[in-house]
């Protein structure tokens, strides 16, 4: 009897599981094939969107790409290190995608090895060397492989600039910087911000002697205050990094770990909240992408890796057939900074935001909170705008005069920005500048 | 062993029930997961199609599902022989770490000749994981400290101690981010996407535990203490040998777990500063031992199970545009609709001892 009842419920089991098998069966057959399209694929790294930075960049590219040249954007976030490969593979694998940008350099690795597996496919890589990996591994660099880099230490220069003449003005001794792992790409950030302040100081010396107190009357190489945490996702390591920095004295900490501006960004809140301020002195200074209206009134500018950029003019390319020969004649590596040109177009990447960058990324914050649900924005658009005009309004125009100057010189290339990438410049650089 | 086909029989319906249980789990899984899919507006039907097609559905695909699963299975045996034994020994985790970090120091550190790198590598790891699991093992026999209290304090030392050698001692110079990569004397052959021959040695470990556990006389101790610690001690088995060989054995597979990350997975061969490419494989090995009724073998199939969950989602992502966050919380419903079945009995066990 109960090897009957088992039987029973055996045959009933089956037959449904046979049932459901034909009737999904069925329904996906009955799907309507795909229509092919221009693809492109843009593979993040661990963390994906609403970082506000990085990641949020090279999604916003991806967007703009969609829309101005009727591409479609498909997206892949790695939730592990190990979903590098396969993600690429499988954006490579797919017969529409004809731009598979990988987002970081820690996907250098996996770049290197996914682009010699389809060699008819593009990939872009930002902030990557996976060409210099390329040529370890395979001799040669790849044909189908660009890696977009950037000329954050010209930026960055910008930004110690405006960082020291701030300081000189308010009577501050130090500025601060809080770095992410110690990598060569920081390097460029460190020593750009170093000289840039340092430029600072002979242009005060020149122009405006009365400003030469504050951070002038630091020897030259204590001025900035500077540390590595050793991580680009612990916002805590951000917090404790820059509250020393504060109450040493340092008029602004320049963010270059990404997400840890937020930690930097509690450490000032907390002192505007302590001494009742409603803008900077204390301020901070965003990085990547435009952080000015994280809290408007202390952010005195960001210093803006236009990512989008790179995913966008990277799509273009591929558009215009030029991929492979830009690649070519640029060595696999593609840099965008000020003044970069590429075959004879201007192809920035670098700049220190500007009030008019404001309103692009009050979008991006404006999509976030849709996405998330979630308050993204300190305030509403318009105080924002606000609150920003009228703190860059609050500082002395001589000091963006200076660093417009800077910038100017920088284009033409009066002046030459040092570029740190390896361990002996580093090293010499920081011998004169701390 | 003498074949007899009632033995046969018998044995089919001893796992015939638990089997349909596990079954019943996985369609109540895939609904509640289909349910949330509805619920945001993606195609249930397509998804699951894609996360089943991507993870199972070509041979290189079906590697790199195998490539996520090698892991998981023998932070599996970790816990599985731990709960046999009586314990609740999550420390896999932290003996995984210590394993990883063993393989970069003889992968990546010293060069050795081709023949036996890949052997001493592997050896040295899982020798470091069983080191691990000592201290625990250790302070519950002499001081009857309870292993969940150590273990995870012990996976939290491992975690920064492996953390700063990873920095300050094996990092590769000129880039912070990770150690130095395995030298290439060091490295698994690769079958095909990222999955490579230790995945052999994986399934080899898991086979050695189940011959241990169910066709020797400690394994035999070993799994009556854990059942029923009283009869055991009245047949005058000490508990001391079993407890002791259990924290070695799951400290053995932690161990290899970590190495087969370092030595067995391209293309990085190394450890990210952030113990990014090991960090929760110990914690997951709970979860996969769990729906492998904490089985050796039941965990070699829950491994790659949960390793064709980890790697489909991308499609599903990928196909039918389900974020991936949303991926990552069907994965978790489908684990713990799995893991009841096993749980429950654990659970109430729990209880009546508590009761008592």
């Amino acid at each position: 009897m109960e090897e009957r009842a088992i039987t029973k419920a055996a045959a009933i089991s089956i037959a449904i599981i046979v049932i459901v098998v034909v009737g999904i069966g069925a329904y996906i057959l009955t799907r309507p094939p795909a229509k092919p399209k221009f693809k492109i694929a843009v593979v993040s790294d661990i963390g994906g969107r609403g970082d506000l930075s990085f990641n949020d960049m090279a999604y916003k590219g991806g967007d703009e790409a969609e829309r101005d040249f009727g591409v479609k954007m498909v997206e892949l976030i790695s939730k592990v290190e190990a979903d590098y490969v396969p993600n690429l593979r499988t954006a490579a694998a797919d017969p529409d995608v004809q731009l598979i940008v990988g987002v970081g350099f820690l996907l250098s690795d996996a770049l290197a090895t996914v682009a010699k597996e389809f060699p008819d496919k593009n990939f872009a890589g930002i902030d990557t060397y996976a060409q210099s990996l390329a040529v370890e591994k395979y001799g040669a660099p790849l044909p189908n492989l660009m890696d977009i880099v950037f000329e954050e230490h010209k930026g960055s220069a910008l930004v110690g600039a405006l960082g020291g003449l701030l300081a000189a003005y308010y009577d501050k001794p130090y500025i601060g910087g809080v770095f992410g792992i110690e990598i060569p790409v920081l390097w460029k950030f460190e020593i750009g911000y170093k000289w840039g302040c340092d430029w600072a100081m002979s242009w005060i010396e020149n122009n405006k002697p009365d400003m030469k107190k504050g951070i002038y009357n630091t020897p030259r190489n204590k001025r900035v205050l500077w540390t590595y945490t050793g991580t680009f996702s612990d916002i805590t390591k951000g917090y404790e990094a820059a509250k020393p920095m504060y109450a040493q004295g340092a008029v602004a900490v320049y963010n270059i770990a990404g997400p840890l501006g937020l930690g930097i960004n509690q450490a000032v809140a907390e002192i505007a909240e302590a001494q009742g301020l409603t803008k900077g002195p204390p301020f901070w200074i965003g990085v990547d992408a435009n952080q000015d209206w994280i809290n408007p009134g202390f952010v005195i500018a960001s210093m803006m890796k236009r990512v989008d950029k790179g995913v966008y003019y990277a799509t273009k390319l591929v558009l215009d057939n030029k991929f492979r020969s830009i690649a070519a004649s640029e060595g696999g590596v593609l840099t965008l900074g000020i003044g970069t040109k590429v075959a004879g177009e201007l192809m920035e990447g670098i700049s220190m935001s500007q009030l008019k960058d404001l309103d692009e990324f009050i979008e991006m914050g404006v999509t976030a909170e849709k996405l998330t649900g979630k308050k993204v924005l300190p305030a509403t658009p318009e105080e924002i705008r606000a609150k920003v005009e009228d703190m860059r309004k609050s500082q002395p125009s001589w000091i963006w005069d200076a660093v417009a100057e800077l910038e100017a010189k920088i284009r033409s290339g009066e002046v030459q920005v040092p570029c740190a990438t390896t361990q002996e410049l580093v090293n010499q650089w920081r011998a004169i500048l701390g | 062993m003498i074949f007899k086909a009632e033995k046969m029989v018998e044995n089919l319906k001893a796992i015939s029930v638990p089997l349909s249980r596990s079954g019943l789990a996985v369609v109540v899984g895939l609904l509640i997961g289909a349910l949330l899919m509805l619920i945001y507006g993606y195609d249930p039907i397509m998804g699951y199609y894609w996360l089943f097609k991507g993870a199972f559905g070509s041979v290189s695909e079906f590697m790199e599902t195998l490539a996520f699963a090698t892991p998981l299975m023998l932070t599996a045996i970790t816990f599985a022989v731990g709960v046999k034994a009586g314990l609740f020994n999550i420390g896999a985790e932290g003996q995984m770490y210590m394993g990883a970090i063993g393989a970069v120091a003889i992968g990546g550190a010293i060069a050795l000749p081709a023949g036996i790198h890949v052997a001493a590598a592997t050896a040295f790891a899982m020798l470091l994981g069983a080191l691990w699991a000592l201290p625990a093992a250790l302070l519950k026999l002499w001081r009857g400290v309870h292993e969940v209290i150590s273990t995870i304090m012990l996976n939290w030392i491992s975690f920064w101690l492996v953390t700063y050698l990873a920095i300050y001692h094996l990092a590769e110079p000129g880039r912070a981010e990770r150690t130095v990569p395995a030298l290439p004397t060091a490295r698994y052959p690769v079958l095909g996407a990222t999955l490579t021959a230790v995945i052999f040695v994986s399934i080899g470990l898991c086979i050695v535990v189940y011959i241990l556990l169910w066709r020797t006389k400690l394994g035999y101790e070993l799994r009556l203490v854990g059942t029923n610690p009283e009869a055991a001690r009245y047949a005058g088995i000490s508990s001391w040998k079993p407890v002791l060989t259990s924290f070695i054995i799951g400290g053995i597979a932690a161990g290899l777990a970590g190495a087969s990350q370092i030595i067995g997975r391209p293309p990085a061969w190394s450890l990210y500063a952030t113990l990014g490419n090991v960090a929760t494989l110990g914690f997951d090995g709970i979860g996969i031992a769990l729906i492998g009724r904490n089985h050796p073998i039941g965990g070699i199939f829950a491994a790659i199970f949960y390793g064709g969950l980890l790697h489909g989602g991308r499609f599903m992502e990928y196909h039918v545009g389900v974020c991936s966050e949303l991926v990552r919380a069907i994965n978790g419903i489908i684990i713990i609709t799995l893991a009841i079945p096993e749980l429950l009995p654990i659970i109430r066990k729990f209880l009546k001892r508590g009761v008592k």
